[in-house]
């Protein structure tokens, strides 16, 4: 059932942090006690360069309304230049959820320091909010697996 | 927690740190001691290092933890050096370790202690520009994530009241009042002195203002200003707690003439404060009042025109430190001589002082203990400037970092792989004897 | 093999038993539909990462003979090592284990506590899934040979040299010229703060060249370098007539090669011959240090020699460090030689940033050498036209010109650094792995970069590089011990890999070669970081990043999200 409806609609996003920056923020935001959505599920990888394709089509058609990967500051990367990949694939899937027909802006790509943790809680909030607002992922296969 | 080890370092900073990890992973044994509650030393108070403006967290927060996770390197906070005696190969020496109050092992870091406590004092980790309580981590991230009881301030430590708010908030009995200061005995083969740096005392420049006007902040403030876990979480903003500046100075030289040598970073950090002002507030008017420019090696140029390309606007001034800073109703203002010879004046919000680099206030009582010399600018002695400049007039003794001399990040940690490589031959070499 | 997995939940105090429900917690894994079939030992406890609970989780996990492991606490940067070290204690291989942070994301962010309580059964049931998929990795150890090969018999080579040579490490020295010394033993002018000069260096060189544990190669150079940290395979070529071929192993190789000094000739707004009297600075050295004067091309004393800075700073984009020190030295040199010469020096901004070295400038200007800070210059033979801070134009023709060039990479760099497969940063100098946290390293590891080949810098600096190189050599290569490589390392799968190489593109340690026979690619797991960019790089989803891998990976989302 695609009901589109956003009464009551408790979106489910995914965000893959990486290890050294911002999961390192993440547990700042957590040990500064700052509220952050539950909606927001956190997957840790080590870099967002190990964001690959698949796995981000894979978490919209599992059913993910929203999709934010989040790595180091351009020349912060701990594996020197990953998340510079990060930023290319981005810039790719961008163009190819545009092609599923659905709105790109449920993928987000930003860079969040390990020293930023108010900033990790208002990035992923705000994130939330707006998938929130655009309502359930239309391509949402729930079968892949 | 042994008392033999192969080297003692003294001192958490980036070159202590380097250091203390580079000889672990090469197997050795090392005791790692540091003054102050955490470790990190003055690295750690920046948001972002220069010539990348790469987060300082991110850079450093993975070796912290590596350093206290390891069990090959003892980390003794609240500790310093009392007492040295004996010979490269084999030192015996005494340190004094504070009492910290908490207990390292029970303590799990969840802060229930803090809100409870009574007393509100200025927290000089801080640059006293905010408060923490009796019982206090000095910012938020630091390591280890464990609190310490300033015992001056405490009512209960200091006798004035019976006081045990953050004892009964402790659900792990982390808290322990009778805790004692304590003499460790170890010994170590070798030693790394790594006691860091200080910034000039400005207020002795009465014309710049520092601490006569509220407008005036060290080049120390004002990163506490900037960083994200600091003060005011990263938002510029004077001491009225409202404004925000629209224009601001920066002082280049301050003390060069005094100390009587440059201190080679000083430009590279104004450069970096003119750039991070440009980025939280674009419009504002950033002056920097400079006279050499000092910006040796490949990247620091190119920092330089970076700041340039700012916007930044770069005022010649033959001394900067006789800058002559005044009120001017709300604001500041300066007055200075331009390259004609013409008189012109400036108002602004802010100042930044950007002042020399000195040596930490421990080196002279260092210098004592472990018999070794200062020279003439105070710092540690080392026994050639041209072929070794890690080696100090005594044998197995090592000093790394600004310690030795003013430097920047990457120097501090080249001297500090240098003092491994030399503590590694000392002690390949005194094994065997 | 039946599973049996321990699930631990640490209350962690209050701070996550005041938060999260935890029986609920435990209730709602038990009653997953999906998680009938599995075994599971599920359990709370009050503080897992003190001694006692690391000792009740070693006996279970002994006395359940569990199989995997998933412990739901604080953040896995607080305590996974401490959980990891436990593992190591039983028979349960440390890699079987997956931590799950329900304090830092789940307990302290969420302030409903169903809400919390939802989430963190949400994610303990993701690790369980993915704990299943996931494989034992074992640590293995490779042999290493400790010995070392230093390209470049400079002052900062020949410092490596002699720190790292000893009985159980043989160290080869290679030099492309025919004596060892580099630039540093040409000229004997020192800075105040500097001794030794070229007796000290000269010391060095016999050091090194009665050193039974030093093999010194000079009129050669290096022909191609395979292999990795800990194995390099070199071969070495004689530049002499017999173009003789040397093969060589080491564990680690220092680049020592130096610098050369800009052409002012090729730089705008410096025309000038070879008949001019006009000079580098070097070229001043030398000539002070062979004949203990200066002189002009008539063979006459000067009566006026100009010094000039920064020749070649803004085309360069850097600053060299040592202009301004060396062009004092040299005016004082020049001062204490004739008291009669006039000596004006040019100069943009004064680059003094060692501690002794305001004072020498004092002393040299006190002693009539005339400092003039300038906006810009222009040379034409011996005449200079230079702009003054206050915007004026004035002219200096003098007897002799000395310009202080730009340092610039040796000849050679960049074709070495294609030998060893190391990249060159955006000034042609050797690019380091991090400016702060290694800066005398490169990518590739067991590569390092010293002195003069890394950036400008004078013989201090190069030295302290060199015994810094020795500091990352000493700690890593240790005669007799093994290497002990990452071992969450990407691995490719042979029979996916098409041989497209996109991989070998997109890694930043070259940790991946091509196999010409096969014709695909392989991951070299003694370098690889363990980043994951060539597993998300495949087209042909051929490389997997182990402990990383994609089921992993969808596993753990598809239950997070269900």
């Amino acid at each position: 059932m695609n009901t589109n409806g956003k009464e009551g609609f408790e979106p489910k996003i995914v965000g893959y942090l990486c290890n050294w920056c911002t999961y390192a923020a993440a547990d700042l935001a957590g040990s500064s006690k700052l509220e952050i959505s539950p909606s927001f599920t956190v997957i840790r990888v080590m870099c967002s360069s190990r964001v690959d394709y698949n796995l981000v089509l894979t978490t919209f058609f599992s059913g993910a309304d929203g999709i934010l990967i989040a790595g180091c500051h351009p020349g912060d990367c701990h594996y020197d230049k990953g998340n510079y990949y990060a930023r290319r694939r981005y810039g790719l899937l961008k163009s190819v959820l545009g092609a599923l027909e659905m709105d790109s802006e449920r993928l987000q790509l930003s860079w969040i320091s390990a020293s930023e943790g108010k900033r990790y809680a208002d990035v992923v909030n705000e994130f939330s909010n707006k998938i929130k607002e655009m309502g359930p992922n239309p391509i949402n296969r729930n079968a892949y697996y | 927690m042994n008392n033999s080890y192969d080297v003692l370092v003294v001192g958490a900073g980036i070159a202590g740190m380097e250091a203390s990890l580079l000889l672990a992973k090469g197997g050795k044994s090392v005791c790692l001691v540091e003054k102050l509650p955490l470790i990190g030393g003055n690295i750690i108070k920046n948001e972002e290092n220069y010539p990348h403006l790469e987060c300082s967290t991110c850079m450093v927060a993975p070796i912290q933890q590596e350093i206290l996770q390891r069990q090959d390197i003892d980390v003794m906070t609240l500790c310093t050096v009392e007492k040295v005696s004996g010979d490269e190969g084999d030192f015996s020496i005494t340190l004094n370790k504070k009492p910290r109050y908490v207990s390292l092992e029970a303590c799990i870091g969840c802060g229930a202690c803090y809100e409870p406590c009574p007393v509100s004092l200025k927290n000089e980790w801080e640059e006293n520009l905010s408060e923490k309580k009796a019982i206090y981590v000095p910012c938020a991230g630091a390591l280890p994530n464990v609190p310490v009881i300033d015992a001056e301030h405490c009512l209960n430590l200091s006798g004035k009241k019976s006081c045990k708010a953050c004892q009964e908030a402790c659900m792990f009995g982390a808290i322990d009042f009778s805790e004692k200061a304590e003499k460790v005995q170890i010994h170590a083969g070798a030693v790394i002195i790594a006691t860091g740096f200080d910034i000039l005392d400005t207020k002795r420049f009465a014309n710049l203002g520092y601490g006569k006007f509220k407008g005036v902040y060290t080049s120390m403030e004002f990163e506490r200003l900037y960083a994200s876990n600091g003060p005011t979480s990263g938002e510029l903003i004077l001491r009225d707690g409202e404004k925000t500046p629209k224009s601001v100075a920066i002082v280049h030289c301050v003390g060069r003439r005094e100390r009587g040598y440059c201190s080679g970073v000083c430009c590279m950090s104004s450069f970096k404060h003119a750039i991070f002002i440009k980025h939280k507030l674009p419009d504002a008017d950033v002056y920097e009042f400079h006279s050499d420019i000092c910006v040796p090696g490949k990247r620091s140029q190119e920092f330089f025109r970076r700041a340039k390309d700012e916007g930044v606007n770069f005022i010649f001034q033959p001394d900067p430190e006789s800058l002559d800073v005044r009120e001017n109703g709300a604001g500041l203002e300066i007055t200075y001589k331009r390259e004609d010879g013409r008189e012109e004046r400036i108002s602004v919000d802010m100042v930044i002082l950007e002042s020399a680099v000195v040596p930490d206030e421990s080196t002279p009582e260092i210098a004592k203990i472990f018999g070794i010399e200062q020279d003439e600018r105070g710092f540690f002695k080392t026994s050639d400037q041209i072929m070794d400049s890690v080696e100090t007039s005594r044998p197995g003794i090592f000093v790394a970092g600004c310690a030795e001399g003013p430097k920047d990040a990457q120097m501090a940690v080249i001297q500090a792989e240098s003092a491994v490589g030399k503590v590694m031959n000392c002690l390949m070499v005194n094994e065997k004897t | 093999m039946s599973m049996k997995i321990g699930v631990f939940i640490c209350e962690c105090g209050p701070n996550i038993a005041e938060h999260i429900d935890i029986d609920s917690v435990i209730k709602k894994i038990v009653a997953t539909e999906e998680f009938k079939d599995i075994e599971l030992v599920i359990k709370r406890h009050k503080l897992l990462c003190s001694n006692e609970g690391q000792e009740f989780l070693e006996k279970e996990i002994i006395s359940n003979e569990l199989t995997h492991l998933v412990i739901a606490a604080c953040s896995p940067r607080d305590h996974e090592s401490t959980f990891i070290n436990v593992c190591k204690k039983t028979p349960l291989n440390p890699y079987l284990f997956k931590m799950v942070n329900i304090r830092e994301q789940c307990a302290w962010i969420i302030p409903d506590k169903e809400e919390a309580t939802n989430k963190a059964a949400r994610y303990i049931r993701a690790a369980i899934r993915r704990v299943l998929y996931q494989s034992e990795l074992l640590e293995r150890e490779i042999e290493s040979r400790p010995d070392v090969l230093i390209i470049g018999g400079g002052i900062a080579g020949l410092e490596a040299a002699l720190s790292l040579a000893s009985k159980e490490r043989k160290v080869y020295l290679v030099e492309k010229k025919e004596s060892l010394g580099g630039k540093a033993s040409l000229y004997n002018l020192l800075l105040p703060r500097q001794s030794g000069g070229v007796d000290e260096i000269q010391k060095k060189i016999q050091d090194v060249e009665n050193s039974e544990n030093i093999q010194v190669f000079t009129e050669t150079e290096v022909e191609s370098v395979v292999g990795f940290f800990g194995n390099f395979e070199i071969v070495l070529k004689s530049l002499k007539a017999d173009e003789s071929r040397t093969e060589l192993k080491a564990g680690g190789i220092v680049v020592a090669t130096g610098f050369d000094l800009v052409n002012p000739q090729a730089l705008s707004g410096y025309k000038y011959t070879k008949d001019d009297d006009v000079y580098t600075s070097l070229e001043i050295e030398k000539m002070i240090y062979s004949d203990g004067k200066v002189y002009l091309k008539s063979g006459e004393q000067p009566r006026s020699v100009t010094l000039v800075n920064c020749v070649g700073r803004d085309e360069k984009g850097y600053c060299s460090r040592i202009c301004c020190g060396a062009m004092i030295k040299i005016a004082k040199a020049i001062r204490d030689l004739s008291p009669d010469i006039k000596i004006n020096v040019l100069y943009r901004d004064l680059c003094l940033p060692h501690k002794e070295d305001q004072r020498f400038f004092d002393e040299v200007k006190e002693s009539g050498v005339d400092f003039i800070r300038v906006k810009g210059i222009k040379l034409k033979e011996r005449r200079i036209e230079y702009t003054g801070m206050d915007g004026s134009k004035s002219e200096i023709t003098s007897d002799m010109v000395i310009l202080a060039p730009a340092m610039v990479p040796a000849e050679g760099t960049e074709e070495l650094a294609e030998i060893l497969g190391i990249p060159l940063d955006e000034t042609g100098f050797f690019q380091e792995a991090h400016y702060h946290l290694n800066p005398v390293s490169t990518t590739t590891e067991g590569i390092y970069i010293v002195g003069a080949a890394n950036g400008p810098q004078g013989i201090s600096e190069s030295i302290l590089q060199a015994q810094a190189a020795c500091g990352k050599i000493l700690t890593r290569l240790i005669p007799g011990e093994k290497i002990v490589p990452e071992v969450k390392v990407s691995e490719i799968l042979e029979s996916f890999c098409t041989g497209c190489r996109t991989c070998l593109e997109v890694c930043c340690y070259g940790a991946i070669y091509f196999d010409e026979e096969k014709g695909v690619s392989v991951v070299n797991d003694v370098i690889c970081r363990g980043c994951g960019n060539c597993a998300a790089s495949c087209p042909s989803g051929a490389i997997q990043a182990k402990h990383f891998t994609s089921r992993q990976l969808y596993t753990e989302m598809i239950e997070a999200i269900r």
